[in-house]
């Protein structure tokens, strides 16, 4: 089977090297400029967009481009889908410098955006973009609003901070090394004094820049009266510097500002980790949210003059009429006024047979108008409508939910205030019983709050969370953030969505039986490939969901003429000239009342039924009368799923919004015991509601926008990357496989994860029960602080590092 | 121990030096792409000079 020289698709037996003139156009391309080399060095990547040209934008890019003052330079930014590697990137970029008025083009492999600055004239911007798709890449107008969010949430505060407490520490400690080892004090008074003055004038600003973090976080905690490490953690720098600033100046041995500003850089490395893993999540999943940035072809709007222009949907009004081509998804809800067609409704309902519609008939916003256009006039603007109802309702339920208290902090509760405790111990008894100086009592109780700092506690668990995200990410698993973690390991209850979860969601080529003599007969494996064959090259022709399943469902495809969609019933073509009818029983002439008696009626029916089939379309070719049988069905693994956590005792619940048939013989074959049907999303969310009210705390997995709402009422949601947009943007786990068996992986490595978490809080326990008597009897020197400080860090990321062996799972 | 006197100042300087040089990278945004930055360096000079018109 050869494939595409460009966009390596399998090869029809009469296609020579490539599979159509834009793949052919665009190796030219590649060739002629000089870039042969991508073919060699590129890494396709299956789960990207395949990379056929297909010049179809639906926006004016034109209205996009931005001009610079200063440059004199026209900008254009854009996302874009099909890259796999570093070679899309060279190619890209190397093809738009070499055009002469190009001046800049970058591409962002991370957003996977491409910037270009070229000059001339604004017109230009068509050829520009004319370039990048006839390689066969897909440009999307960038979202500015999920761009300047992302660029809120993860500014580079944290990573700043790190570099400056880098920079801190690594001086500070140039100096202290001296003093360390000098325990019979012969380094001269004056030589020390200098060192420590300079140890402060470094360590000042640098705890002011970088401790910034943790003081501001600690005065927002007590403003909420919630204790978190970073008041514990505030307090001991700053008490630090104090002791360490009053040493300074009287001339004292000893400072703590190295210890202070290691511990500010051990801390901000633990948070920089964590905000890591967050950000790649957040990448990934908010790439999909397109959602919001479609187009429309408005026909007439009241808006103003236009006509047969792309309009953004945003700015579509009430009584506007949109025409939407066969393929195009539905803007905005309205009414049908002029033309007749099959609409996919998956979006809100999760069941993809198409519902005929006819002038008159709703439709909704976000559903796909599958056959032919149709013209639509809005009745409820984007605002309004279905869809933004439904994202609504998601955001008000997780604005009211329950705030997730980390297992870090639920150990620092009481960490917190014990640690203090124990320091004004040390400084009462070393101040009231012992007589000493003030400051010495102060500098020993100074030194039992560094020491019993939550370094290790602050990296301990970020580190384990991070190993085991990135683990999960190269299984294909999506965490969002580290709560999904630690709350999984929680839930009683698992919660499944039917169609597109539990099952494929899509129809599939289940049996082919011939109809000879009045009766049902089956086939040979020969004879049942090639009508396969036959039915399947007439298929290709048309966008019918059986349609589809049936071009899957052969390889090879003959040569046809004369292919002729009649819309609503079928395709006819000539094959070796011979007519060949693919449709419903009436477009093929078979005569269900002549050529099938009753009782083969119920043959039909019964061989529908014992092959789990639903829906059904027939082939005349010659003289052959073909049934084709079609159905959904179960996801791999999904047995195995369910037995798993059944073993493990935990709830399952089916909810479907499908019929009481389809969804009883679903829950009979995995058995499951708790299911119910016909809900639409908001039913969904109530059911769960009342879950919840008997704080139950369940995991939800579901794909469909109808699954959205229950997706953010569940403790942790789950959904797969080929769902639609909103679910993969709750969810706090994203699949990117269509088995089942990922699942049971998430579960037992979060646990695994769980206890590695539990093992470094108790090693951190122990590292302090041992070293707080230390450093109440004043022992603890600088070095010794150093010293415990790293190889408690130390110890806890070596412990973390379990996560990366997979025994056990 | 006068040598002090030099070494530490100067030591001060070249690291504050980098320090500087580190925050002006991250506010050019050149962290911000690591994926692609590490690929495009690997492809600098795979340009076939003769195939091209």
């Amino acid at each position: 089977m050869t494939k595409c020289l460009h966009c390596e698709a399998n090869l029809d037996v009469n296609q020579q090297d490539f599979c159509c003139l834009g793949c052919e156009q665009a190796f030219n391309i590649i060739n002629q400029n000089g870039f042969e080399n991508y073919y060699k060095s590129r890494v396709l990547n299956p789960l990207e967009t395949k990379l056929k040209p297909d010049s179809d934008i639906n926006f004016n890019p034109q209205e996009l481009v931005t001009f610079d003052e200063i440059s004199k330079n026209y900008r254009l930014d854009l996302m874009i889908h099909g890259l796999h590697c570093g070679a899309c990137v060279w190619l890209i970029e190397n093809l738009l410098k070499k055009q002469n008025h190009i001046k800049q083009a970058r591409v962002n492999l991370t957003q996977k955006t491409i910037q270009i600055c070229w000059q001339g004239t604004i017109e230009d911007v068509h050829k520009i973009i004319k370039l990048v798709l006839d390689l066969g890449y897909k440009l999307f107008p960038i979202d500015l609003e999920t761009i300047r969010e992302f660029e809120n949430r993860f500014d580079n505060t944290i990573f700043k901070a790190l570099a400056v407490a880098g920079f801190g520490a690594g001086n500070i400690m140039l100096f202290s090394f001296a003093l360390w080892f000098d325990t019979k004090l012969e380094i001269s008074g004056a030589t020390r004094k200098f060192l420590h003055l300079l140890s402060s004038l470094i360590a000042l600003p640098v705890l002011i820049y970088s401790g910034r973090i943790f003081f501001i976080s600690a005065l927002q905690s007590i403003k909420a009266r919630m204790p978190n490490m970073d008041i514990a953690i505030s307090i001991a720098i700053f008490l630090a510097s104090i002791v360490s600033l009053m040493q300074t100046f009287r001339g004292g041995e000893v400072i703590y500002f190295d210890s202070a500003v290691m511990l500010v850089f051990f801390l901000l490395i633990g948070r920089y980790l964590d905000l890591k893993a967050r950000k790649k999540a957040f990448d990934i999943a908010s790439r999909f949210s397109l959602i919001q940035t479609g187009f429309a072809r408005l026909l007439y709007g009241s808006s103003s003059g236009f006509s047969n222009s792309l309009v953004p949907i945003k700015k579509l009004k009430k009584n506007d009429i949109i025409l939407v081509a066969s393929g195009e998804k539905i803007a905005c809800d309205g009414v049908v006024i002029e033309g007749e067609s099959k609409i996919d409704n998956s979006l809100i309902t999760g069941e993809s047979s198409p519902e005929k519609t006819s002038t008159n008939s709703q439709v909704f916003g976000g559903s796909i108008n599958i056959e032919s256009p149709i013209k639509v006039k809005i009745t409820k603007t984007y605002a309004e409508g279905l869809l933004s109802q439904i994202i609504s309702l998601i955001n008000n339920i997780q604005y009211k939910k329950n705030i997730y208290i980390r297992i870090a902090d639920q150990f620092s509760k009481y960490y917190t205030p014990a640690v203090h405790i124990l320091a004004f111990i040390t400084f009462c008894v070393w101040y009231f019983i012992a007589q000493s100086h003030w400051d010495y009592a102060l500098m020993n109780a100074t030194a039992v709050l560094i020491i019993t700092c939550p370094c290790a506690l602050a990296l301990a668990i970020p580190i384990t969370q991070t190993i085991t995200i990135g683990n999960f990410l190269k299984h294909g698993i999506i965490f969002k953030n580290g709560d999904a973690l630690e709350k999984i390991n929680k839930i009683d209850c698992i919660v499944l969505d039917k169609t597109g979860t539990l099952t494929l969601g899509q129809p599939i080529l289940k049996k082919v039986l011939k109809i000879a003599n009045k009766q049902l007969l089956e086939l040979d494996i020969e004879d049942q490939a090639l009508v396969t064959k036959i039915a399947s090259t007439l298929a290709q022709y048309s966008k019918h969901p059986l349609s589809q399943a049936l071009s899957n469902a052969s390889d090879q495809h003959f040569e046809v003429n004369k292919i002729n969609e009649i819309k609503g019933e079928g395709i006819e073509g000539v094959i070796n000239n011979k007519i060949a009818k693919l449709g419903s029983s009436e477009f093929c002439k078979i005569n269900t009342k002549e050529n099938l008696t009753k009782e083969n009626l119920i043959f039909i029916e019964q061989a529908m039924n014992d092959c789990n089939s639903n829906l059904r379309c027939f082939l005349k070719f010659d003289d052959l009368e073909i049934i084709f049988l079609f159905g959904d069905s179960l996801k791999e693994g999904a047995l195995d799923m369910i037995n798993y956590f059944q073993k493990i005792d935990k709830k399952i619940i089916l909810l479907s919004g499908d019929y009481e048939n389809e969804v009883k013989k679903i829950a009979k074959t995995l058995n499951i015991k708790n299911f119910y049907w016909q809900k639409n999303p908001l039913q969904k969310a109530e059911i769960l509601q009342q879950l919840r009210n008997q704080n139950i705390s369940f995991a939800m997995v579901g794909d469909g926008l109808n699954d959205a709402p229950s997706l953010a009422l569940s403790n942790v949601s789950i959904s797969f990357s080929k769902a639609v947009d909103i679910s993969q943007n709750i969810a706090d786990i994203v699949i990117s496989s269509s088995k089942l068996n990922p699942l049971i992986f998430i579960f037992k490595y979060s646990q695994k994860s769980l206890r590695v978490m539990k093992q470094n809080l108790a090693l951190a326990l122990i590292y302090n029960i041992i070293a707080v008597p230390f450093a109440m009897m004043g022992f603890v020197v600088p070095l010794l602080a150093a010293i415990a400080m790293s190889s408690s860090s130390l110890l806890v990321m070596i412990n973390s590092l379990k996560m990366n062996s997979l025994k056990k799972i | 121990m006068t040598v002090l006197l030099f070494l530490i100042p100067i030591t001060l300087l070249l690291s504050l030096g980098g320090l500087i040089a580190f925050m002006w990278c991250v506010k050019n945004k050149q962290y911000d792409d690591l994926d692609g930055a590490s690929n495009r360096i690997l492809f600098e000079d795979k340009i076939n000079e003769k195939t091209k018109k």
